[in-house]
């Protein structure tokens, strides 16, 4: 070892003495971590699980066929979906709100704010389209009605239909309504919804699992110091630092 | 970089033996002993001793106070010499790997002057011989306020009904909760999650206190007036408190402080795809690419190629290998070896040539063609008997012989997909050990996915172990069947 990293092994020490937190060395680490023992086909199905829920359908099938784990859900649901999701990501609301009737009529008719947030972001692309009458007549007719129901979705309403207002839009307060991340916004939205009309979780669990790690870690700094993974998309142990 | 003979020698070594003993933990020797655990450490809190009745031998009062149902507590109409408080401790203490514990006690009569308490003791409190020190020293503090108790730790905590004060250690009480009386009904938890205790009155909570101690408590309760009569219930019965609902409320504290940490979208996309590639999902790999450069807008993760320090090493040969292992055929396999990295079967010993003889032999079996699999064995498996590291394994192949219908043997788990797989995994890792670029020797062992699953295991364990062994393990599998909110 370089003399420089003995110098900081020792500052770490120190600093853990001070503090009177236990001190774990990477060889001991390591040590631990071979003793933990994680399933292949738990991996495979954590793999799986991300695979359906973020809709990658042919990945999943492939991936049963390659490692011979099961979907957790039935895969031609997926195809459904996804076309759903894609239809809101490229501005067909129409599309997409027919897509979601024909899958279950009940996934609207029990979700308000999802139904409003379709017909927004349908009035949206009608002021992107420069379609002002139809946007207006649109707004009047189906939204400010609901409008009425609902001080939030007023609220939202009006500054939607703000768009109108504003010669160079994309500046303007209200630009962020026309940017691609209110569609994928939308689309998200739409995606939880159905996955839950199926009685699947919204969210794959992965993610959940790399905050848990980040968690625990913050957890762990209080009592010790030990090596840590700070970059998770390398997966590298950091040596225990000042 | 590997080259030098004894460097790839140790390497194969490496692989060899971390996939024999990922097999031994699945073997027929192992499954009484550390398999089981292996498979079963999900049910590690019900191994746990958890009360179940009171404790007559080590408390004050003993048979004299405790019914016989072993339940119930009731203070004698008549003075009772000597004893003037009653405390009573459960006869284990309080089971700790876990995420809450608790237990409830009924008040039937509050008797003379409704002393009764609720509450923790602590271990090594013996009231035979130390008679007149009992923990939930509260109460006993009350009548003789000035006494000295030997063997008196700051370790006790009681929730009273005459006042409705929390007394803790050797502190006056502390104004905590309503007073509580007959036809009542009170509680005592312990959340190790977020370290305290907590108290209960008609099923509601009514106070929390930091749990200061970190040894074992007992369940306890107390009576010290004349009449005075409770009964605890350990869960045999319904709990009045909905522990469930509790349970689930700590869960989702807990869930919320880890939704807030920040991680990127892509982070995911990333880990997913190194483990395709680490473990040559390769058609996988190629569709999901595919999806991601075609969504909108593009996942960044396909751009930033190389993370993993294998990438695409052998991706193909690993594909196919890996395919032909899963098929069963293992002469396919054993060929390309020998062809493609003919270093890696050069040694026939090795523990990667007797996992593949191993499994040409199960899949003979599997196919019904006994003939032929008794003589790959007598051939094959003879070499194999000098080593004392492989007998057990072996012996179980050749055990599936005896058996008209194996697969439903003891040793049946070689007939399972989980075989195929782990010899394709160990073939799989035997190549990637072979890419001059390596520089972690342990790299072709673990996906980062697998990594970043032992660092959060890990840091429960030691989190858990610097706490007194306290509170709930961390159990991939139940996350994997848990329905989150």
């Amino acid at each position: 070892m370089s003399l420089f990293w003995s110098v900081i092994r020792q500052l770490a020490e120190i600093e853990a003495m001070a503090t009177s937190k236990k001190v774990i060395t990477r060889e001991e680490w390591e040590k631990k971590l071979n003793d933990v023992k994680i399933q292949k086909e738990d991996m495979n199905k954590l793999v799986m699980n991300f695979l359906v829920t973020e809709g990658f359908v042919d990945a999943a099938e492939k991936f049963r066929m390659e490692s011979g784990t099961e979907p957790d859900i039935d895969l031609a649901t997926i195809t459904d979906r996804m076309a759903v999701k894609k239809a809101v990501q490229s501005g067909n609301v129409e599309d997409a709100i027919e897509k979601v009737n024909d899958l279950n009529p009940e996934i609207l008719d029990t979700n308000p704010q999802l139904f409003f947030h379709l017909q927004q972001q349908r009035l949206i692309e009608l002021i992107r389209n420069g379609k002002v009458e139809e946007a207006l007549e649109f707004a009047q007719e189906e939204l400010a009605p609901r409008g009425e129901e609902n001080q939030s979705f007023l609220e939202e309403l009006e500054r939607t239909v703000s768009l109108l207002a504003f010669e160079d839009v994309k500046n303007s307060p209200v630009g962020d309504l026309l940017d691609i991340s209110q569609r994928l916004k939308t689309a998200s939205e739409v995606n939880a919804a159905i996955l839950t009309s199926q009685s699947h979780e919204k969210d794959p669990k992965l993610p959940g699992l790399l905050r848990m790690l980040l968690w625990a870690q913050n957890q762990l700094d209080e009592k010790a110091v030990y090596p840590r993974i700070t970059d998770l998309s390398t997966a590298t142990l950091q040596d225990p630092s000042v | 970089m590997v080259n030098d003979p004894e460097q790839i020698n140790q390497q194969q070594d490496l692989v060899g033996s971390y996939f024999l003993e990922l097999w031994r933990l699945k073997s027929k020797s192992a499954a009484v002993s550390f398999a089981k655990h292996f498979e079963d450490e999900e049910l590690e809190e019900e191994g746990e001793d958890v009360p179940t009745e009171l404790d007559t031998l080590n408390s004050s009062g003993g048979f004299s106070i405790v019914l016989r149902d072993k339940l119930s507590v009731q203070y004698p109409s008549v003075n009772l010499h000597g004893h003037d408080v009653g405390v009573v401790q459960a006869n284990c203490p309080a089971p700790v790997k876990r995420l809450v514990y608790y237990f409830e006690m009924h008040v039937k009569n509050a008797g003379a002057k409704g002393h009764v308490a609720i509450g923790f003791t602590t271990e090594g409190f013996n009231m035979r011989r130390q008679p007149g020190a009992p923990l939930l020293l509260a109460a006993l503090r009350e009548i003789l306020p000035c006494l000295a108790l030997p063997g008196w730790e700051a370790n006790s905590y009681g929730y009273h009904g005459d006042d409705g004060l929390l007394y803790r250690g050797q502190g006056k009480g502390e104004a905590f909760g309503p007073t509580y009386t007959t036809g009542d009904t009170v509680g005592g938890g312990i959340n190790y999650a977020s370290n305290k205790l907590f108290f209960t009155k008609n099923g509601q909570v009514v106070g929390t206190v930091d749990k200061d101690v970190k040894g074992r408590l007992y369940p306890t309760i107390a009576v010290h007036s004349q009449n005075e009569e409770v009964s605890v219930n350990f869960g045999k019965d319904p709990f009045l408190f909905d522990t469930k609902a509790y349970e689930a409320t700590e869960r989702a504290r807990q869930h919320v402080l880890i939704e807030s940490m920040s991680i990127p979208q892509e982070e995911s996309y990333g880990i997913v795809r190194s483990y395709l590639q680490h473990y040559g999902y390769e058609e996988t790999l190629n569709v999901f690419d595919v999806a991601n450069q075609s969504s909108v807008p593009s996942i960044p993760v396909a751009d930033h190629n190389g993370f993993n320090e294998h990438a695409m090493y052998a991706l193909n040969h690993r594909k196919i290998l890996r395919k032909l292992i899963k098929d069963g055929e293992i002469d396919a396999a054993f060929s390309n070896l020998h062809q493609w990295y003919p270093k890696t079967v050069e040694e026939d010993t090795s523990a990667i040539s007797l996992m593949l003889h191993c499994q040409k032999f199960i899949e003979l079996v599997r196919a019904e063609r006994l003939e032929e699999a008794m003589d790959y064995g007598r051939t094959r498996f003879e070499k194999f008997y000098s080593f004392t590291q492989y007998e057990d394994l072996v012996k179980d192949c050749a055990a599936l012989l005896a058996y008209e219908e194996p697969k439903k043997s003891s040793v049946g788990y070689l007939l399972g997909e989980w075989q195929r797989e782990n010899v394709a995994d160990a073939v799989n890792a035997m190549i990637l050990s072979t890419n001059p670029e390596m520089k972690d020797h342990r790299s072709c062992l673990h996906s980062y996915l697998e990594r970043l699953l032992r660092q959060l295991t890990a840091c429960f364990l030691e989190k858990r172990l610097l706490n007194g062994n306290q509170g709930e393990a961390f159990h991939l599998r139940r996350v994997l069947l848990a329905k989150n909110p």
